[in-house]
């Protein structure tokens, strides 16, 4: 996340579970996501920082499982099931999204906000 | 040597005007004299522009300008020549028999011009340099036209150069030969170094990042050379930017289509040369003809026509030979209200025109047949016409369609769309980047005193006051800094006092490149963003190649 050398920096980070749904053949979990190494950062709306080529959440479908999990548009995923989402190609993390034999993900992303200091709260039912 | 080009210069317009008149060609002498005036605006707007993008407009024009004026003088010079010949009583124009059938002219468009570029992944991951950027445009060359597209600014996240707009030629023949050439010019890095010192230039391109320094060093050896005709047309801003070719192909009837085409370049330059753009070496676009026998009517009357078969005599109609078709209407003015015709006789590449001399029977002079088959069918169609005139007229009309047919192929098979051309829009005032790298060109005649009104913005409302050690500066100009990166050589004039409050843009809306030192773009606004609770988007300006995938 960026930092100002001098001002304070805070972050909350928040432990989310969706439940894929299941839509016929596919499993989908409702939102969609931009960036990754290969893609090119500064075209990032929701990062400040803009070296920061991590996976950004981009859109929430209404009413989708992570919409009902409490994950917000810019949120910033850092882990998925235990695996680093920080220096992942764009690809790798859509397939980590997409694996068929997981029902159920466990992502650790993370929201700049200014009010407040460092929190960590859990999401209900963790 | 200034002097001495200027002079040159100016004796080769007096001697390009000089011709001009003496052939009395008035067209031509308008459109050099055109081009001259508008080299003179171009040449007098380099001299006077700051911004690197302004410079790179100009320069641009110059160029188009320049090659137009060569083209015509090219043109002059071959008019004069058959002048003189003429006047000695040899004509080479009649060197062929006198009723020699030319081909119709047509239009020629080229469109949706697009240019794939290759990327080393050294460019994406190793590379933790300046975003290079480059502005590249289109000189496109047909007879004696010179066309040129706008200029588009190119930097790695592209993965091609599209040029919007299309590029019309009305008077082509189907013999016609469409040059492509693609110029491009660094945008930054050559302003930054053109003024500095030779040890430092060198000191500092080496310790620059890999690409970036080739290319530095490449610009810096060939700053001396220039390029074509120089003597002629001297370039006359020699700190300004240069543009280098860096492919070129020609294009002819054969690679028109009316579709999207892939066509090989012949790429001009190497890895080292300066401007140097990875180009994948093709290229592609919609390059369609329209010639005018397809468009406009050729020829036109009142006919008696019967189809072979009928017994009665013929419907009397008026005739529009009109592309490949011949279209009867009841009356003249149908033609141009719109209405349907009659009936319409396809002319094609298999038809079969006779006149009706041979075959003419009693009573029934000035004919002739249209024969088309139609599958196993043939259907004949015999047409009469008013008077010798006539059906002479009408003949000519028919084998002119015939040759323009076989001419111009493919062409003629069917009418090609072409969109007029839009009116160019003005060169767009180019989005400002609002990085402080960017605006902060360290340049030797820039004051140290920007530097530290930078730095001091950076580092919040803390810094009130001047740091006393300024005061240093502004009595001692002469003094280097030893810590400053790139201050240089003693400034110049130190004509106008601290410039404490000199203003300076810095937009957070804009597309912050990557630069060099990689710290944080924070700059004091920032904190007031984060006021609001809600995500607000950064707008980083166009979102281009940024993937999103919905999971």
């Amino acid at each position: 996340m960026s930092y100002i050398p001098g001002q304070q920096v805070t972050a909350i980070v928040q432990r989310v579970e969706i439940h894929k749904l299941c839509r016929g053949e596919i499993l989908i979990l409702g939102f969609s996501i931009g960036g990754g190494i290969d893609q090119h950062h500064s075209q990032n709306p929701f990062s400040e920082d803009t070296t920061d080529k991590g996976i950004y959440v981009t859109r929430v479908s209404e009413g989708g499982p992570a919409e009902i999990s409490g994950l917000q548009i810019g949120d910033k995923i850092m882990q998925l099931n235990c695996w680093d989402m920080t220096m992942v190609t764009h690809d790798q993390a859509r397939k980590r999204l997409t694996k068929r034999s997981e029902e159920v993900v466990r992502l650790l992303v993370t929201a700049v906000s200014a009010e407040g200091c460092a929190a960590v709260h859990q999401s209900p039912g963790e | 040597m200034q002097d001495r080009l200027r002079i040159l210069e100016d004796l080769n317009m007096l001697y390009i005007r000089q011709m001009a008149l003496s052939l009395e060609d008035t067209e031509l002498q308008r459109k050099l004299d055109h081009e001259i005036r508008m080299r003179e605006g171009a040449c007098k707007l380099l001299a006077a522009c700051s911004q690197r993008e302004q410079a790179l407009e100009a320069t641009k024009s110059l160029l188009v300008c320049n090659s137009r004026i060569l083209s015509y003088m090219g043109e002059l010079q071959r008019r004069k020549e058959a002048q003189v010949l003429g006047k000695t009583g040899r004509r080479p124009s009649d060197s062929g028999p006198p009723a020699e059938r030319s081909p119709c002219r047509g239009r020629v468009c080229i469109s949706d011009i697009r240019i794939p570029l290759m990327w080393k992944d050294t460019e994406y991951f190793k590379n933790k340099g300046d975003l290079h950027r480059w502005a590249v445009f289109l000189l496109l060359q047909l007879g004696e036209q010179i066309q040129d597209t706008e200029m588009v600014l190119v930097d790695r996240t592209l993965t091609d150069i599209s040029f919007q707009n299309n590029v019309l030629f009305s008077e082509a023949g189907p013999d016609f030969e469409l040059r492509l050439e693609l110029y491009g010019a660094c945008v930054e890095e050559e302003g930054a170094l053109a003024g500095a010192p030779k040890r430092l230039a060198t000191k500092l391109s080496s310790s620059l990042g890999r690409s970036s320094g080739k290319r530095v060093r490449a610009s810096l050896d060939s700053a001396g050379s220039s390029g074509s005709s120089p003597i002629l047309l001297p370039t006359p801003a020699v700190g300004g930017p240069r543009y280098h070719l860096l492919a070129h192909t020609t294009l002819t009837l054969a690679a028109v289509q009316n579709g999207f085409r892939t066509h090989d370049l012949t790429l001009a330059g190497h890895e080292e040369s300066p401007a140097w753009l990875p180009l994948y070496g093709s290229v592609c676009c919609r390059l369609a003809a329209q010639p005018f026998c397809m468009t406009q009517p050729t020829a036109g009357g009142t006919l008696r026509v019967q189809q072979a078969g009928e017994l009665q005599n013929g419907a009397r109609v008026h005739g529009v030979l009109k592309g490949t078709n011949l279209f009867c209407y009841r009356k003249p003015e149908d033609a141009d209200t719109g209405e349907e015709p009659l009936f319409t006789i396809a002319i094609n590449k298999e038809t079969r025109v006779r006149a009706g001399e041979l075959e003419q029977a009693a009573g029934r002079p000035f004919t002739l047949s249209i024969s088309n088959r139609y599958g196993d069918d043939e259907v004949t169609h015999t047409l009469q016409a008013e008077s010798r005139e006539a059906l002479h007229n009408w003949m000519e009309a028919l084998w002119q369609l015939f040759f323009d047919m076989s001419q111009w192929k493919h062409c003629c098979d069917e009418v090609m769309k072409i969109e007029s051309p839009t009116p160019r829009k003005p060169p767009q005032a180019l989005a400002k980047q609002g990085s402080l790298y960017h605006e902060m060109a360290i340049e030797p005649l820039d004051d140290i005193a920007a530097v530290t009104d930078i730095l001091a913005q950076r580092e919040g409302p803390r810094l009130e006051t001047p740091p006393p050690w300024l005061a240093m500066f502004t009595d001692q100009p002469a003094l280097p800094n030893p810590c400053s990166p790139a201050s240089v050589a003693p400034a110049s004039a130190w004509t106008h006092p601290l410039p404490w409050g000199r203003p300076r843009t810095f937009s957070l809306d804009a597309v912050p490149p990557d630069h060099p030192l990689g710290a944080s773009r924070s700059v004091a606004p920032l904190p007031s963003q984060r006021s609001s609770r809600s995500r607000g988007l950064y707008n980083k300006g166009p979102l281009r190649t940024w993937l999103q995938s919905p999971v």
